[in-house]
């Protein structure tokens, strides 16, 4: 009794085990020999540590620019980053084990929903499973859920969200694809579906946006890396100037307070990097194993797939749904701290793959027109949701961040205006 | 289970008349590939996007997937190939799904993976 007291107790509530047994299971369920099972498994419980040592990373830079921007400009600097939000979740929350079980139950549920209504659709985009499995436990165990109704919940909302999204999606890209063989499996669906509304308004009879030609030289942003960067190292070094030389000294000790900005900038990235080559070594063997099981059983499935699965119908439109996106996001930066909502700075990233993915559904519906307003309309309201969240994360404990991708950040403002109060009501 | 749902389509067109297309198409394919011989650098792209786009009409998907994949290994434009593929490596992933090849079935997602992969990285090159 004690040897199982102890394998519940000490080993399986860590996460890294939990996600290495999740492997282990997938693996033997595809027949693999017993040395690329062994090898699986270890590589993904590896990436759970690496994936926690980028957290960390992000977590101590995020720390120095919280006060500094609190010091220069008298409020809240929010970094939405999915990825950082995460990271706080697994390690600063203790929800490591259970976000690593929802991103199994979303797969699972996300299969039964397919098998047994005719929405057949599977996600299999696994990194946008693991942001959703992140936020639905975020909220859901800030609900009140726990154990294995915590689970059971977080898998459920993101079944549903995993069926939900490329189903309303599909009208729109089956028009941009001219078939209905591939649907997108993408969370920032809510985004384009209202991006593609005000371009459908105001873009009447407009031309496609295809025939324009644009200039070169914006493709540096599509990287992951650079693209951080790009914002990052203005944002600190100018925060870190207008904050002063004597209160940003204390901090950066013998070193020069802008040159200690600029490393703290470039440590952000760093931690980004970390984080993602953890998540990537994470869902390297899990998710082949769980889209194979999905995709046999259930027969006529149609894959949900990443968004750049839509950007060679019209690359023109990717480019300027992303140009017009971050004009949006720049705008609602300075809008939304007039309301009383916190001040969040632009996410490149996000802009670029949710931008673009945008620009094809604006440019569909709206023409040159469309792409333009409904781009601008897209960026403030990618801004406003996560702006939306910074009171509930705050009370959570989260360090100068928020979440991206919209459709995960509307699953975790759903939780929190509905499903809480009906919980609070219950305890 | 509901497994073969596919035949429906090839019953709708009669099948004499789907015999004289093929037959009009594997000499669209032919004269093509004697264009291809003597295109170019430019132009060989778009005949090997031509004999690929002929043979998904015929639904011979193996020679349009190479056809394809050939056009994208010389020169990558944004555009039909990319978007095709994606289409092809789906038709092969259901087919090798519905004849339980598990082997096949994760080919094909390893292919549609490693195909948005470098639309990632065309796109960002042609920016």
């Amino acid at each position: 009794m004690s040897v199982l007291n102890f394998i519940i107790e000490s080993i399986l509530t860590q996460a890294a085990i939990t996600i290495g047994l999740i492997a282990f299971v997938g693996l033997l369920l595809q027949r693999k020999q017993f040395g690329e099972v062994m090898s699986g498994s270890f590589k993904t419980m590896l990436g759970f540590m690496v994936l926690s040592a980028g957290s960390a990373i992000i977590v101590d830079s995020l720390t120095y620019f919280g006060e500094i921007f609190t010091e220069a400009f008298g409020m809240q600097g929010i970094v939405p980053s999915i990825e950082a939000i995460n990271g706080q979740a697994m390690n600063n929350l203790g929800l490591g084990n259970q976000i690593a079980l929802t991103f199994l139950a979303i797969f699972i549920f996300n299969i039964i929903i397919a098998r047994i209504t005719k929405w057949k659709y599977i996600f299999l985009t696994g990194q946008a499973i693991l942001w959703m499995a992140t936020m639905t436990i975020i909220f859901g165990s800030a609900a009140g859920f726990s154990g294995i109704t915590l689970i059971l919940f977080g898998g459920l909302i993101g079944g549903i969200f995993a069926v939900a999204m490329p189903a309303i999606a599909q009208p729109i890209v089956r028009k941009i694809t001219g078939s209905d063989d591939i649907a997108l499996g993408h969370f920032c669906t809510v985004g384009y579906l209202f991006g593609a509304g005000v371009a459908k308004i105001i873009g009447k009879g407009s031309k496609s946006i295809e025939d324009i030609k644009f200039p070169k030289g914006l493709g540096f942003l599509s990287d992951t890396y650079l693209s951080v960067a790009f914002i990052m190292v203005p944002l600190y070094v100018i925060t870190a100037a207008f904050a002063g030389a004597e209160f940003t000294s204390q901090l950066s000790g013998d070193v020069n307070f802008i040159v200690h900005a600029f490393l703290q900038a470039v440590q952000f990235v760093v931690g980004v990097y970390v984080l993602l080559s953890g998540v990537r070594l994470l869902l390297a063997e899990i998710v082949p194993a769980f889209r194979g099981i999905a995709l046999k059983v259930v027969p006529n499935a149609k894959p949900a797939l990443d968004c750049p699965v839509l950007f060679p119908y019209a690359p023109n439109a990717v480019t300027a749904g992303f140009v017009t996106t971050t004009i949006g996001t720049i705008i609602a930066m300075f809008i939304l701290p007039l309301f009383g909502l916190a001040m969040i700075l632009p996410g490149m990233l996000t802009n670029f793959f949710a931008g673009g993915t945008a620009g094809i559904f604006m440019n569909a519906v709206g023409g040159r027109r469309g792409v333009l307003i409904g781009g601008i309309a897209h960026g403030i309201f990618i801004t406003l949701l996560p702006a939306l969240l910074v009171p509930y994360f705050n009370d959570l404990g989260f360090i100068n961040a928020t979440a991206t991708d919209v459709d995960t950040v509307s699953a975790g403002l759903l939780i929190k205006w509905f499903v809480e109060p009906i919980m609070n009501i219950f305890n | 289970m509901t497994f073969f749902q596919r035949k429906k389509k090839k019953a709708a067109s009669p099948k004499e008349e789907k015999v004289v297309n093929k037959e009009e198409f594997l000499t669209k394919i032919e004269q093509a590939k004697q264009e291809l011989e003597e295109a170019d650098a430019e132009n060989k792209t778009s005949y090997l996007n031509k004999i690929g786009s002929l043979y998904l009409e015929i639904e011979d998907y193996d020679q349009a997937i190479t056809y394809y994949e050939a056009s994208i290994s010389e020169k990558q434009v944004m555009g039909k190939a990319f978007a095709d593929l994606t289409k092809l490596y789906n038709f092969k992933r259901k087919e090798a799904s519905e004849q339980n090849d598990k082997e096949k079935v994760q080919y094909y997602l390893a292919k549609s993976d490693e195909l948005i992969k470098l639309t990632k990285d065309t796109i960002r090159g042609n920016m």
